[in-house]
């Protein structure tokens, strides 16, 4: 560190004498580096042009993106990327538990080169914010049904990039070129592979005589830098019912335990080789229908069992469908993507 | 008896399996083995002269690795130390297309004046640590490439996270395409934001040599200054600061207990096949595994019911042991030299989870899951759990295909020391391999 400020100033020295090219002090270029990730030439570059200037430096590489980053992403726009992650952003996660009401939540595939990118904090900050953005630009189905959807990429790149950590910062670019400035600082092709979103037009909190409710629960396999991302990701679809509903679903107990079971349903799809809810023709194997799979992935007493029968033994323990009253939860859709292959 | 004979199938199972799963880790484990096999070819005999070591190339995709490769192979090839391997050469691997099952690690070997090297490229986390894990791959130490021109990239602190999680310790960093910088300074820049980068990754940031120059210049055989006289730097670093593995040979002595016998008059013999080390005849060993450690005099050593004086690394051997009894001794027990190594019950583990396709599970699984543990001859079960700390270890699940680091705790102890090896089987099918990173007791 002390080598590093010697150097500079006797840098700056020999610039007020010197009148060939100005040379920039590398204890600048180093805090531009550290501000900005750019490479080495680039931010030499970029406050050669601002006469040594941090805050100019930024500017002006804002503005040289627009060209340079464009000429590097189609430098490498042929490369194949097969590594990634799966991000899955859900803004809502249904009924009445929040005051926001519906279901939605989007889930996004984004591609890289190599797993080390993929593994590394910028490019799944990156995965969360598209899916975070997917998930608010999206919107309800005419026809009224609750399911998921494809969005369409090209809307989805043009759309202002929105910060999941920082929902209220106004965004500083659309999602292509926020992809455009990763390419520039990794050095990889990017590209987003696919886009899927759910929507409910939000009943907001149920009344009194509501006896159904959709929830979503969400699982990333193999998470890391504490985001939702990773390689394998699942958003399952879940409805609630019974007579007793409205009362149940404001009691805090009831809700913590509810989130639990729909996280282990999405747990539960990710990791068996999930194709159906139920039983399918085209099924290789039973255990790729939810429903014929050992419950194994939720903790507690019901572990082990059935799906359905551990899902009826779940609503009787939790007052859904207990005493005569008629009810219960189970899986109506469900979303699961694993990087590079086809669901 | 009975249970004894049922563990030898059970074991033999086991070994098949992890022969078919991993059967290039042969190559690695003496690599003169793929030489003999490319003699066919060339009628060219492999020298074990000089020591053996393999090095392995990390870095952007960009920033020249295949490049460098290759400059080190012409370069040294003019010593006679490496058949010169072009760049293309080296891309067409098909190895390198095909990945996935293994990294070929000796496709491209040179030697220097002290040392074999093979070299091994890395093209991804998740594949190098499946390969360290299963051992089909192994690193004994990195060059990490960095293009002057970019610097570090986000990207090299998962560069130098596999390195550390592969246990590799010291690492040599080559900066390339120094002729597209004009200013030095810049330079030096990169060089420091390296021995920073280096230094919070815990490796030796300040004395790691870091060398500059540019291997296009090398391989193209212009500018000696940056091109040649760079890699043979780079070379000499190499040999100089990356510490060589120890030979099976010269490890303490250690063999796995395979089978017990009493031969009535002589006493109790022990059978298997020396893992590590030499032994004498008449030195002292322990008996470690399955219970207190004894002590034992090797009184005579017998392959091919002749008697020898000593026996090496890869002997079957029989061991005649004074003063033990017969039911003192037990399959999956080691001799070893005294002190070598201790016993363990509990210990933390990389483990690699085998998928459906590689004959693994169907199905993932949750903490307490409770595979048998195959560590050389033992058989034990185990009780795998999420290592303190892990935020919603409840509810963290493993599938198969991935790596992770877990706590295995054993109904039994056995030897064990960072570095040794073991399969995880379920119903006689392999379901994954592990790595001991660390004991806990």
């Amino acid at each position: 560190m002390f080598r590093l400020a010697r150097q500079s100033t006797s840098l700056f020295c020999q610039r007020s004498y010197s009148t060939t090219i100005p040379k920039v002090p590398i204890a600048l270029v180093a805090e531009l580096r550290k501000k900005t990730q750019v490479s080495i030439n680039k931010a030499r570059e970029a406050l050669t042009h601002s006469n040594g200037d941090i805050a100019g430096a930024v500017k002006w590489l804002e503005r040289d993106m627009e060209t340079s980053g464009a000429s590097k992403a189609a430098k490498v726009a042929s490369r194949e990327t097969k590594e990634g992650l799966v991000s899955v952003s859900v803004l809502s996660p249904g009924a009445g538990l929040t005051t926001a009401g519906g279901v939605r939540a989007a889930m996004v595939e984004l591609n890289c080169e190599t797993d080390f990118v993929g593994r590394n904090e910028l490019f799944a900050k990156l995965a969360q914010d598209i899916a975070h953005t997917a998930a608010y630009i999206s919107e309800a189905k005419s026809n009224g049904r609750v399911s998921f959807a494809p969005l369409s990429l090209d809307e989805l790149r043009e759309s202002p990039l929105l910060s999941h950590n920082e929902p209220g910062a106004s965004p500083t670019g659309t999602v292509s070129s926020a992809i455009r400035d990763a390419i520039v600082k990794v050095g990889e092709n990017i590209s987003l592979a696919r886009a899927s979103a759910i929507v409910e037009d939000a009943p907001v909190s149920p009344s009194q005589t509501t006896q159904k409710a959709l929830r979503l629960g969400s699982y990333l396999h193999g998470a890391l830098h504490g985001l939702s991302t990773g390689r394998v990701g699942a958003l399952a679809l879940v409805n609630l019912h019974s007579s007793r509903l409205s009362q149940i679903i404001g009691q805090e107990k009831f809700r913590e335990d509810l989130f639990n079971l729909e996280r282990s349903l999405a747990r539960q799809i990710v990791g068996f080789d999930t194709l159906s809810i139920r039983p399918s023709p085209e099924n290789e194997v039973e255990e790729q229908a939810l429903h014929n799979q050992p419950f194994i992935t939720l903790a507690g007493e019901f572990n082990g069992l059935p799906v359905p029968e551990a899902l009826a033994k779940w609503s009787a323990s939790n007052g859904l469908a207990s005493d005569g009253i008629e009810g219960g939860v189970e899986v109506v859709d469900f979303l699961k993507w694993k990087v590079g292959g086809a669901a | 008896m009975l249970q004894v004979a049922s563990c030898r199938a059970a074991s033999r199972a086991a070994f098949l399996a992890r022969s078919s799963l991993v059967s290039a880790r042969q190559h690695i484990q003496a690599p003169w083995t793929l030489n003999a096999v490319c003699r066919r070819g060339y009628a060219e005999q492999f020298s074990r002269s000089k020591p053996h070591m393999n090095i392995g190339t990390i870095g952007h995709v960009d920033h020249g690795k295949t490049t460098l490769t290759a400059a080190i192979t012409k370069v040294l090839s003019q010593a006679g130390g490496a058949k010169f391997t072009d760049y293309n050469q080296i891309d067409k691997a098909p190895e390198e297309k095909a990945r996935g099952i293994t990294i070929n690690s000796s496709h491209v070997e040179y030697e220097t004046a002290t040392r074999h090297y093979g070299h091994i490229d890395c093209p991804g986390h998740a594949d190098y640590i499946k390969n360290m894990i299963t051992g089909a791959a192994q690193m004994d130490g990195a060059i990490i490439v960095v293009s002057a021109a970019d610097g570090q990239m986000p990207q090299t602190r998962e560069h130098l996270l596999l390195a550390r999680q592969v246990g590799i310790k010291r690492l040599v960093v080559f900066i390339n395409k120094i002729d597209t910088i004009s200013d030095p300074e810049m330079l030096e820049l990169v060089e420091m934001e390296m021995r920073e980068l280096l230094s919070t990754y815990e490796f030796d940031g300040e004395n790691t040599p870091i060398i500059m120059g540019s291997a296009l210049s090398a391989l193209e055989g212009k500018n000696n200054e940056i091109g040649q006289e760079k890699i043979m730097e780079l070379t000499k670093a190499c040999d100089e600061w990356l510490e060589l593995p120890l030979r099976d040979l010269e490890k303490p002595f250690l063999l796995p207990i395979e089978d017990v016998f009493s031969i009535s008059g002589r006493g109790t013999v022990a059978t298997g096949r020396v893992e590590r080390g030499i032994a004498n005849k008449g030195t002292d060993v322990e008996i470690i595994g399955y219970g207190s450690v004894k002590k034992a005099t090797l009184t005579g050593i017998e392959m091919f019911h002749k008697e020898l004086d000593r026996a090496e690394a890869g002997d079957n051997m029989g061991a005649l042991l004074r003063g033990i009894k017969r039911e003192e001794l037990r399959r999956g027990q080691v001799l070893a030299a005294p002190g070598s190594i201790k016993p363990a019950k509990k210990f933390k583990a990389s483990l690699y989870i085998l998928t459906k396709d590689e004959g693994g599970r169907y199905t993932p699984f949750m903490q307490n899951y409770r595979p048998q543990c195959f560590i050389r001859t033992a058989d034990i079960t185990a009780s795998l759990t999420w290592p303190e700390g892990t935020a919603d270890a409840n509810e963290k699940m493993v599938m198969p295909g991935d790596n992770v680091e877990m706590i295995c705790d054993l109904v039994f102890d056995v030897a064990l020391e960072v570095g040794t090896r073991f399969t995880l089987r379920e119903a006689n099918k392999t379901i994954g391999t592990g790595l001991v990173s660390e004991i806990i007791a």
